[in-house]
C-alpha cells in the first residue's frame, strides 16, 4: 500500500483552468470510473456543452455546473510513479476565500494556475499570499492555456519572469512554472511536442520531482493538547493528541497553563500500550497525580515547556460578515484551548492582493481584510510562534456561526516568570 | 480489545484521524448520538467509537428504519447490538408508513419522509446535538464537498454554499444557529480502506455484502431501491480483490444517485445523509 501521501491544493484565478486542470489530471491518469465520466458527458450534452467537460467532474453541485463556476472545495485522490495525491480543488472567486483557506489549510503543496492569455490576476497574487501565510512552502506554477496564445515561448517568458518577481518578494525562490494546455492535455502527463522550446519536464514529473510529502515533526520540543479527560474504571484517562515531538512512557510532563505536573504511567492507543508517541497520535495518558487537567492544557517536558503569553502579535485574516476594532473580546482557538483575548491595537491592514501596507493603525478590519493585530489573553494562555511551532502557532477566531477568521502568531511576548 | 496482528500503518493514520475527530465530538457536544445502517462504513464508524472511547459508546445508536429493509438488516442489527451492548434506537416514521409512502410512487418524496422525516422527528424528541455520520468523500460528488464537522440550521437544511471554514484540525463549534451538527469521522477513507480496515481489524459484515448466484449488494439501501451488482466476490479477501481492480462506483446499483441528477444533493440539503 503506497504510503507516501502528498495533499496538494490547487489554487489561482476565477477562470484560468484550475478545475479543467484537475480533471484532466484525474482522466488521464485513469482515475475517474467510467460511469462516472458517461454521466458527466450526458449531462454535458443536455446542457449543449461540450468544451468544459473536465471541470464538471469536480464541479458537482448544480449551482456549479449551471454557472460554470466552482462554489466549495473538493478532494480527489489520483496516483502516480511517485505519490499518492489528494488533490483539493478551491473556487477561485474573491468571494470565496474562506473556503479556499479551509482547503489550503490541509494541503503540503499547492499549483498555482495561471491563464497564459490573462496573465497574472488579483486572486493569483491573492492565494499565493495566502498559501505563504498558512506556511505551505513547495509550490509549483501551471501556465495554463497555452493552446490559445499559440504555445508561444515569447508570452510564457513575460509572464513567468513576472511571476517570479511576485513571488520571490513572497519568499518563494526558484518556483518551477510548466507551461501547460489543460484542456488539450499538452505537457500535463506527457512532455508536449507542441513547445520544443520548453528545456522543463512535464507537469506531473514536475510534480514528482519537486514535491515532498510533509514529515512528521518528531524533533521538534514536546507539545501535545489534552481534548478530555474520561473517567473509566475508576481511573482518570488523559485524553491527548500529541503534535510535535515525542512523548515518551516514564517521563515527568508538565500540563500549562495551568502548571501541573505528572508522571507518564501509560500510554494508551486503541486498546494497546506503547512506549511512545509522536505527531498526530491520539492518545489515552494515565498520570499519576493530577488534580486539576482539563481540556485546552499544552503537554511538554520540563526542558521546554511553552510559555504562558502576555500578548502576541497575529497576521490573521478575516472571513465573512466579521468586523474587529481595539478592544474587542474574540474567541481564540488554538490546538484544543478557548481563551478570551482583547484586541489592543490594529497595527496594519494588508492589501492581500499587492501584498503591502495599505493603512497603518486602522480603525477597523472587515470581511475578507488580511491585517497584523496585537491580541492579549484575558486569562493564562500558551501560543507559539508560528515559524517554530507552527501546531501551536495559528489559531482561529470563532464568530456567530463558525469560524470568523484565521491567523498565525508573528510574536509572542512573555508574561513575567511568576 | 485487542488489535492482535501489527496493524498497516496507512490505516493507522486514517484511524488516528477519526478517533481524533469522535473525541473531539464527545468533548463538543452535549448529547451526541451515531447513525448506523449496519452497513460496512458505519459499523466500522461504531468500531472506531470504541476505540477512542476505551471499549464502550457513549452515544445512543440510531438505526433509521423504513420498514423496507433487507431481513438481513434486521437480523444483523439485533445481533450486533447485543453483542456489543449498543443503546440502539429506532425510528420510524409511522406515520408515513401508514399512508403508504412508497419508492414506486415517488421515490424524492419516499426517502424525505421516511428516512429524513424519521430522523428529524426523533432529533426533536430527544434533544440530539450532534450526529455522527459514516459518510466518506469517495461514496459521491455531492458528499465529497462535506467538512468534518457540517452544521444544520433549524430547518435540517444543509447550506452548501456557504459552509463555515474549517481550518486546521478546528472544527466548527455548537450555536444556537445551528440544529444539529453532522460529523464524519471516517469522511477521508475511501471504500477500499474501509474493507482493509474490516479485515485488519475482523469486524462482522453483513452477509448481503457477498455475492450469491453472481451478484453482490455493494452498498446497502432499503431493498425495493437497492440493486446487486455483478460480483463473485464472496469473503472479504475477495471483495478487496475485485475492488482493487474494478471501475464501477460502490454506489452504481442506488436509485436515488441516479434519478435526477441533482437528486442527491437536493435531498442532502434538506437534511438526508
Amino acid at each position: 500500500m503506497r504510503t507516501s501521501k502528498v495533499n496538494l491544493v490547487i489554487i489561482g484565478h476565477k477562470d484560468h483552468g484550475k478545475s479543467t486542470l484537475i480533471g484532466r489530471l484525474l482522466y488521464d491518469s485513469n482515475a475517474i470510473p467510467k460511469q462516472k465520466l458517461q454521466e458527466v458527458e450526458a449531462e454535458l450534452k443536455k446542457a449543449g456543452d461540450e468544451g468544459f467537460r473536465f471541470a464538471f467532474l469536480l464541479d458537482t453541485f448544480e449551482e456549479e455546473r449551471r454557472g460554470g463556476l466552482t462554489i466549495d472545495i473538493m478532494q480527489t485522490p489520483f496516483k502516480t510513479e511517485k505519490h499518492l495525491y489528494t488533490i483539493i480543488d478551491c473556487p477561485g472567486h474573491r468571494e470565496f476565500i474562506k473556503k479556499m483557506f479551509t482547503g489550503a489549510s490541509q494541503a503540503d503543496a499547492a499549483v498555482l494556475v495561471v491563464s497564459a492569455r490573462e496573465g497574472i490576476q488579483d486572486q493569483t497574487k491573492q492565494h499565493a499570499f495566502l498559501t505563504q501565510i498558512l506556511g505551505i512552502h513547495q509550490l509549483i506554477v501551471a501556465l495554463n492555456k497555452m493552446d490559445q496564445i499559440n504555445y508561444e515561448e515569447a508570452k510564457f517568458k513575460k509572464i513567468r519572469d513576472k511571476l517570479a518577481n511576485i513571488l520571490d518578494s513572497l519568499d518563494y525562490k526558484k518556483i518551477p512554472v510548466v507551461p501547460v494546455s489543460a484542456l488539450n492535455g499538452e505537457n500535463v502527463f506527457k512532455k508536449s511536442q507542441k513547445m520544443p522550446w520548453y528545456k522543463g519536464s512535464s507537469l506531473i514529473d514536475t510534480l514528482d520531482k519537486t514535491v515532498r510529502p510533509s514529515t512528521p515533526p518528531t524533533r521538534k520540543p514536546l507539545r501535545g493538547c489534552v481534548q478530555d479527560v474520561y473517567a473509566i474504571e475508576g481511573r482518570k484517562i488523559v485524553v491527548s493528541k500529541i503534535l510535535t515531538g515525542v512523548l515518551q512512557e516514564g517521563k515527568i510532563v508538565y500540563f500549562d497553563p495551568i502548571g501541573e505536573q505528572g508522571r507518564i504511567k501509560k500510554i494508551g492507543m486503541f486498546g494497546k500500550e506503547v512506549e511512545k508517541a509522536g505527531p498526530g497520535d491520539s492518545v489515552g495518558l494515565i498520570v499519576n497525580d493530577l488534580k486539576k487537567v482539563k481540556r485546552g492544557e499544552v503537554i511538554s517536558y520540563p526542558r521546554n515547556r511553552p510559555k504562558i503569553v502576555r500578548s502576541f502579535v497575529a497576521e490573521i485574516i478575516l472571513f465573512s460578515g466579521v468586523e474587529i476594532e481595539s478592544n474587542d473580546l474574540l474567541t481564540v482557538r488554538c490546538g484544543t484551548a478557548e481563551k478570551r483575548c482583547k484586541v489592543e491595537r490594529i497595527l496594519e491592514r494588508i492589501d492581500p492582493i499587492n501584498v503591502t501596507v495599505d493603512a497603518k493603525f486602522p480603525e477597523t478590519l472587515k470581511n475578507g481584510e488580511v491585517g497584523k493585530i496585537v491580541l492579549s489573553p484575558t486569562e493564562p494562555m500558551c501560543i507559539e510562534k508560528f515559524s517554530e511551532l507552527a501546531e501551536l502557532g495559528r489559531f482561529v477566531v470563532e464568530g456567530k456561526k463558525g469560524t470568523a477568521a484565521a491567523g498565525i502568531v508573528l510574536e509572542a511576548n512573555v508574561a513575567k516568570e511568576d | 480489545m485487542q488489535a492482535a496482528n501489527p496493524s498497516d500503518p496507512y490505516l493507522d493514520e486514517l484511524e488516528k484521524k477519526s478517533i481524533s475527530v469522535l473525541r473531539e465530538a464527545k468533548a463538543q457536544f452535549r448529547n451526541p448520538a451515531v447513525l448506523w445502517s449496519t452497513g460496512k462504513d458505519s459499523t466500522s464508524t461504531l468500531w472506531l467509537c470504541r476505540k477512542a472511547f476505551f471499549g464502550e459508546i457513549p452515544f445512543p445508536v440510531i438505526h433509521i428504519d423504513t420498514g423496507c429493509k433487507f431481513p438481513e438488516i434486521y437480523k444483523f442489527r439485533d445481533e450486533l447490538a447485543k453483542k456489543w451492548n449498543l443503546n440502539l434506537i429506532v425510528a420510524r416514521n409511522e406515520e408515513a408508513l401508514k399512508k403508504g409512502v412508497s419508492p414506486e410512487k415517488d421515490r424524492f418524496e419516499c426517502c424525505t419522509l421516511l428516512k429524513t422525516q424519521a430522523l428529524k422527528s426523533l432529533l426533536e424528541k430527544e434533544g440530539f446535538d450532534a450526529l455522527v455520520l459514516a459518510i466518506r468523500r469517495d461514496e459521491h460528488g455531492i458528499r465529497a464537498k462535506e467538512r468534518y464537522y457540517s452544521p444544520r440550521d433549524a430547518d435540517f437544511k444543509w447550506d452548501y454554499q456557504d459552509q463555515p471554514a474549517e481550518v486546521w484540525d478546528l472544527y466548527v463549534k455548537p450555536s444556537e444557529d445551528f440544529s444539529h451538527m453532522r460529523v464524519h469521522p471516517i469522511l477521508h477513507w475511501t471504500e477500499l480502506n474501509v474493507w482493509q480496515y474490516v479485515k485488519q481489524e475482523k469486524l462482522p459484515i453483513n452477509p448481503l455484502y457477498f455475492a450469491k448466484n453472481g451478484k453482490r449488494y455493494r452498498s446497502l439501501g432499503c431493498q425495493p431501491c437497492t440493486v446487486p451488482v455483478p460480483s463473485k466476490a464472496r469473503t472479504v479477501n475477495e471483495i478487496i480483490e475485485e475492488l482493487e481492480t474494478s471501475r464501477i462506483p460502490e454506489r452504481a446499483g442506488r436509485a436515488q444517485d441516479k434519478e435526477k441528477a441533482y437528486m442527491m444533493q437536493k435531498l442532502r440539503s434538506l437534511g438526508y445523509m
